[in-house]
């Protein structure tokens, strides 16, 4: 053979082989910005069946959404092998008035938003049974506020306990029932601060320390059982990419909230000694 | 049942393989001579590995082994002229006589034409690299010629084969190689026989490597031998310097970065030992590459609060040592030990006095230690002329630990002191202990055969907590991987036809499966100048790198091994083809590769854990995935000369599928579709100027592309972010140019030799701002983009003496 021709071959061969290597194609995503759903459900037993649906604020500036209307979806229930179509009540609410939430069901939800059909689950858990507090009433003397070790005696933290054979999670909120509570710290004025939260646990015990209250008077505190998709939510963090996507498993092309709660409620009075 | 199907699969092609030796043998059956001997560097007496010899006017040719051995068959006569070549050294050309034939022949090899043997040496050529004619995707660089080329404080190793085709350049935060679209961790890095896990100093700006201890690099990009394992994608085998045999030797160099000093003291003729030292110092550059990192970074404390600011250490420093004897001509016992460490500090500490006789104090911590301790213990052997064996033990260890936290603390006034720590934990901590026995066996003149054994005991723990009780990850792993190998160099058809069929068999105790990886690589050389080459092969990876993504402040990774239900044993496939055409002048080559991988794994947080019987796990959001990788690789390259350098252009394509993220292929993070480097050098008496350019396409990035609101049981209200589809973002290319100069010193009375050189480097002259990762902050539903930059423009001087 003589030089050229090989060469020729040899090129040839090798062009062939480097076109099949590339040629082939695989699909890819593209990477813009989706208009998703966002919902927010909690279904608590011996309520009506309520829904919030939202969209997400896009961080970019040349977004467009799409033209589905988020006050008029048609939003279907499934639950006890029944479908129910949710009304809509302006500002992105639902609701079904026939239905009252039961301990124990599965609810179904599904819709279509943005060409994609979005879908939730979620199952009502049992109220919390058996839930006691240590005390009913508490002294706790007033603060003045600013850094430094706490003035005056301290009592012990105040002990919820409830039975939790399955360890399942539970939550406890600690509300303020006062019209124009006395704050405990001096110079205190939010009004959010009137209620505060004790953290998920699967135990069957969680104490509030009594320097967590901030306005003196009467609370209540409602503990609720929860799915563990609500209790991820407290483990997760700012400063990491956990608050990312969904905080919820349960929905399928949206994101929020859809789960089921149930709860039983104690009281407390906080006094100034 | 699949891996009694491996097991039967693995016999026929062992006797396949046997076979193909036989038949192979009987097709040379003319009648000619052999040459053994060793090569070696004249002046220190190290030996030289992967040297190659070939005789004048053919194709046949010869490799060193790693302790210099070579053994050339099928030469036509005793009066035949070998080449012989090494990088950074003169080629050398040999008119054999019959005295060449006995045994001990020695070539010896020089750095100056002046200074060579007249009988022997007829030409000159000094070259940077060399991409191997016989070896497909293998490229060899000495570090000894490293100092041509442009630099931000450190002659490195790593960096220079990133100016290579089919290694990733723009990864000025890594020093591991990214090589066909694998990522580091797939990179096999063999140091003296040891395993390497970690190659990053300082970020990763700098390699692990002091050039000043090493003696050989090979990199071997794809489709390697059976001899090696346990990685998917590429090997990095590094030589330690033996010390100089001859005479007592010590150096010293200084940079902007490190101070940087090496002693060889040879005792007699059958000892030599080379010890080297560095260790950073807080020069201008040291604080620009630690500034720029923690500048932009992630909850870091923006120093103290009022009180007295803790004095911070962050240095990194790094030993090497290789103690060498030789009982005996034939015998070479040899021990390489290499610590090097990493001690990254920007914590603070506010101290405020409190009232009523209590103390309060908070304190910022940032403090990353990571560290490589490894050694080995190596004995070589020359059983004859036709057997050489080497018996390898060796330890490894790679730690990890991160702690960016704040804490708290509060002493009452009866002394009692209650504290707290928030933030992120990771300890990573990875020992390897390992032993290995390789022999070589010319069988028959065309034929070697190359068989060994391994066994590695891995011991690999990781824990990931984001406070001092709440652990998120908490893994201790421990297995054996055993197993033994067989290979074989063959030549056919007149010495045009190179093939090494092999065949690797592995037993992983975790899976307590069996693992066979056979491979084929083979070389045709077309005429002189045309070689054709091709390769084929199956690896596995049994400890893996795993990333944690992390969308917000860029992602992390540690190792872990694999083998349980949530991190399985990764596998790739590779098919190469190329061809290259060389001159006695230039050298052009292609190669063309598609690799796919499976069972990959990463580590993420953005979805909810399994919910088990009551508690949060974790420890599953493990996600696992596949992938390829594909491209074509160009080179066209000036060997000589003192104009010398090289343009290549890489092509490429590096997709992963993990159904967690997409349901569709989407660019893996690594993944860079064009790629385009420049080198250039030029000679000129006792200066050498050296500039080089790089682009590189934009890597890709998930960023958070919305945000939403979801009031709480307790009223309040938390945001979260939704995210653009998996890596469906690009950053900015990358580009860069590089300049160099070097001054010469030489000294000596009677030759004139080198004994140092004064280099000043600029990294990034036109100070081009290259994006490395972006971050977030999302405060009150709105987002802060902030670009983390590369290095911008920076100049070095580096200072460099030797007795010898």
């Amino acid at each position: 053979m003589e030089r050229s021709t090989r060469t020729r071959l040899i090129t040839i061969l090798l062009a062939v082989t480097f076109i099949g290597i590339l040629v082939s194609c695989q699909q890819t995503d593209d990477g813009d910005f989706t208009d998703y759903a966002i919902l927010q459900g909690y279904i608590q037993e011996g309520h009506y069946f309520t829904l919030t649906v939202s969209r997400q604020v896009p961080f970019a500036d040349d977004v467009t959404y799409s033209s589905d209307d988020i006050n008029n979806l048609i939003i279907s229930v499934d639950y006890n092998s029944s479908t129910y179509v949710l009304t809509p009540l302006g500002n992105g609410m639902y609701i079904d008035s026939s239905i009252i939430v039961n301990e124990g069901d599965t609810y179904h939800l599904s819709f279509v938003f943005n060409n994609q059909q979005v879908s939730a689950i979620t199952t009502v858990p049992y109220k919390p049974v058996n839930f006691q507090s240590s005390v009913t009433e508490l002294e706790v003397p007033p603060q003045s506020g600013g850094q430094g070790p706490p003035q005056g005696t301290i009592p012990e933290p105040v002990i919820l306990t409830w039975n939790n054979t399955d360890a399942t999670y539970y939550i406890a909120v600690i509300q303020n029932m006062e019209t124009n509570p006395v704050p405990i710290t001096s110079g205190t004025t939010s009004q959010n601060e009137k209620r505060f939260r004790t953290p998920p646990t699967a135990l069957n015990t969680s104490e509030i320390r009594p320097l967590d209250f901030t306005y003196y008077g009467m609370h209540r505190i409602i503990l609720y059982h929860v799915l563990p998709d609500y209790a991820f939510l407290y483990t997760q963090n700012n400063s990491s990419s956990q608050n990312l996507t969904s905080p919820s498993s349960a929905i399928t092309n949206g994101y929020g909230i859809f789960t089921g709660l149930n709860s039983d409620t104690l009281f407390i009075d906080v006094n100034q000694p | 049942m699949k891996s009694i199907i491996q097991v039967r699969t693995f016999w026929p092609l062992l006797v396949w393989l046997l076979l193909f030796n036989l038949i192979s043998s009987k097709l040379q059956a003319q009648e000619t001579l052999s040459l053994s001997g060793i090569v070696k560097d004249k002046s220190t007496g190290e030996a030289l590995p992967f040297a190659t010899i070939q005789i004048k006017g053919t194709t046949t040719g010869a490799t060193t082994n790693v302790d210099g051995y070579f053994l050339l068959n099928d030469l036509p006569s005793d009066t035949s002229t070998i080449i012989v070549q090494y990088p950074g050294y003169a080629f050398t050309e040999i008119k054999l006589t019959s005295g060449h034939f006995k045994s001990g022949f020695k070539i010896e090899m020089a750095q100056e034409v002046k200074s060579l043997d007249e009988v022997t040496v007829v030409g000159v050529r000094e070259q940077v690299t060399l991409v191997d004619r016989a070896n497909i995707s293998t490229i060899k660089l000495t570090p000894k010629v490293l100092r041509q080329l442009p630099n931000v404080g450190e002659k490195d190793i790593m960096r220079a084969f990133q100016l290579m085709p089919g290694v990733g350049a723009s990864n000025e935060s890594s020093s591991g190689l990214y090589v066909r679209g694998g990522t580091p961790d797939q990179n096999l890095i063999l140091y003296d026989g040891f395993t390497v896990y970690h190659v990053d100093h300082l970020y990763g700006f700098y390699s692990a490597f002091n050039s000043n201890a090493l003696k050989d690099v090979q990199l071997y990009k794809g489709g390697f031998e059976s001899r090696f394992g346990g990685r998917l994608s590429s090997v990095t085998e590094i030589t330690g310097k033996d010390g100089n045999q001859n005479k007592f030797n010590v150096g010293a160099d200084l940079s902007l970065l490190s101070m940087n000093a090496f002693v060889e003291v040879p005792i007699g003729k059958k000892f030599s030992s080379l010890v080297a030292f560095r260790k950073s110092y807080r020069g201008p550059i040291y604080n620009q590459v630690f500034g720029m990192f923690n500048s932009t970074g992630t909850g870091q404390s923006s120093g103290s609060k009022g009180g007295s600011n803790a004095t911070v250490a962050s240095y990194f420093y790094d030993v090497n040592g290789k103690f060498t004897y030789r009982p005996t001509n034939k015998d070479i016992i040899s021990l390489s030990i290499y610590n090097g460490t990493d001690n990254l500090n920007n914590s603070s500490v506010a101290r405020t006095e409190g009232v009523s006789s209590s103390t309060f104090s908070s304190s910022s911590t940032d403090l990353t230690n990571y560290g490589n301790l490894g050694s080995s213990l190596k004995w070589s052997r020359r059983w004859s002329d036709k057997l050489y064996g080497n018996t390898l033990f060796s330890y490894s260890n790679y730690y990890s630990d991160r702690n960016n936290s704040q804490q708290k603390s509060i002493t009452d006034s009866l002394g009692a002191t209650n504290s707290s720590s928030q933030g992120l934990f990771e300890n990573n901590d990875l020992k390897d202990y390992s032993f290995k026995s390789d022999y070589e066996y010319d069988l028959k003149k065309n034929v070697q055969l190359q068989f060994g054994g391994f066994g590695t005991y891995y011991d690999i723990n990781y824990t990931y907590a984001q406070n001092d009780t709440v652990t998120i990850l908490n893994r201790s792993d421990q297995a054996t991987l055993s197993g033994i190998y067989v290979q074989s160099k063959i030549d056919l058809l007149k010495n045009r036809l190179h093939v090494l069929p092999g065949m690797r068999l592995s037993y992983f105790s975790t899976t307590g499966k069996p693992y066979i990886e056979p491979r084929l690589s083979a070389s045709y050389d077309l005429t002189e100048r045309w070689t054709l080459k091709g390769a084929i092969g199956r690896y596995n990876q049994f400890a893996n790198r795993v990333t944690r993504e992390d969308i917000l402040s860029g992602s992390r990774d540690f190792w872990l091994l694999s083998g349980t239900g949530s991190v399985p044993v990764s596998s790739a496939n590779h098919y190469i083809l190329g061809a290259s055409y060389e001159t006695p002048k230039y050298l052009f080559s292609v190669e063309g590769y598609y690799k796919t991988l499976s069972n990959l794994t990463e580590y993420s947080l953005r979805f909810n854990p399994v919910a088990g019987g009551g508690g949060v796990t974790y420890n599953e959001n493990f996600y696992n995935g596949k992938g390829f990788s594909r491209g074509v690789e160009f080179l066209a390259q000036r060997k000589v000369g003192k104009f010398q350098g090289w343009v290549s252009y890489t092509l490429s394509q590096t997709m992963n599928n993990f159904s967690i993220y997409s349901s569709n292929y989407y660019p893996a993070s690594q993944d860079v579709t064009n790629e385009f480097k420049t080198v250039f050098l030029y000679k000129l008496k006792k200066w050498s100027f050296s500039a080089t350019w790089i682009y590189g396409t934009g890597k890709p990035y998930t960023a958070p592309s919305g945000g939403y609101n979801v009031t709480l049981l307790d009223g309040s209200t938390q945001s979260y972010y939704t995210v653009t589809a998996k890596n469906g973002q690009r950053l900015p290319a990358y580009h860069r140019a590089d300049l160099a100069v070097n001054y010469i010193l030489f000294g000596g009375k009677k030759e004139r030799r080198e004994i140092g050189y004064i280099g000043l480097s600029v990294f990034n002259v036109y100070n081009r701002t290259n994006v490395w990762y972006k971050q977030y902050a999302i405060t009150d539903g709105q987002i802060t983009q902030t670009n983390v930059n590369y290095l911008g423009i920076t100049p070095n001087i580096t200072l460099s003496f030797k007795l010898r």
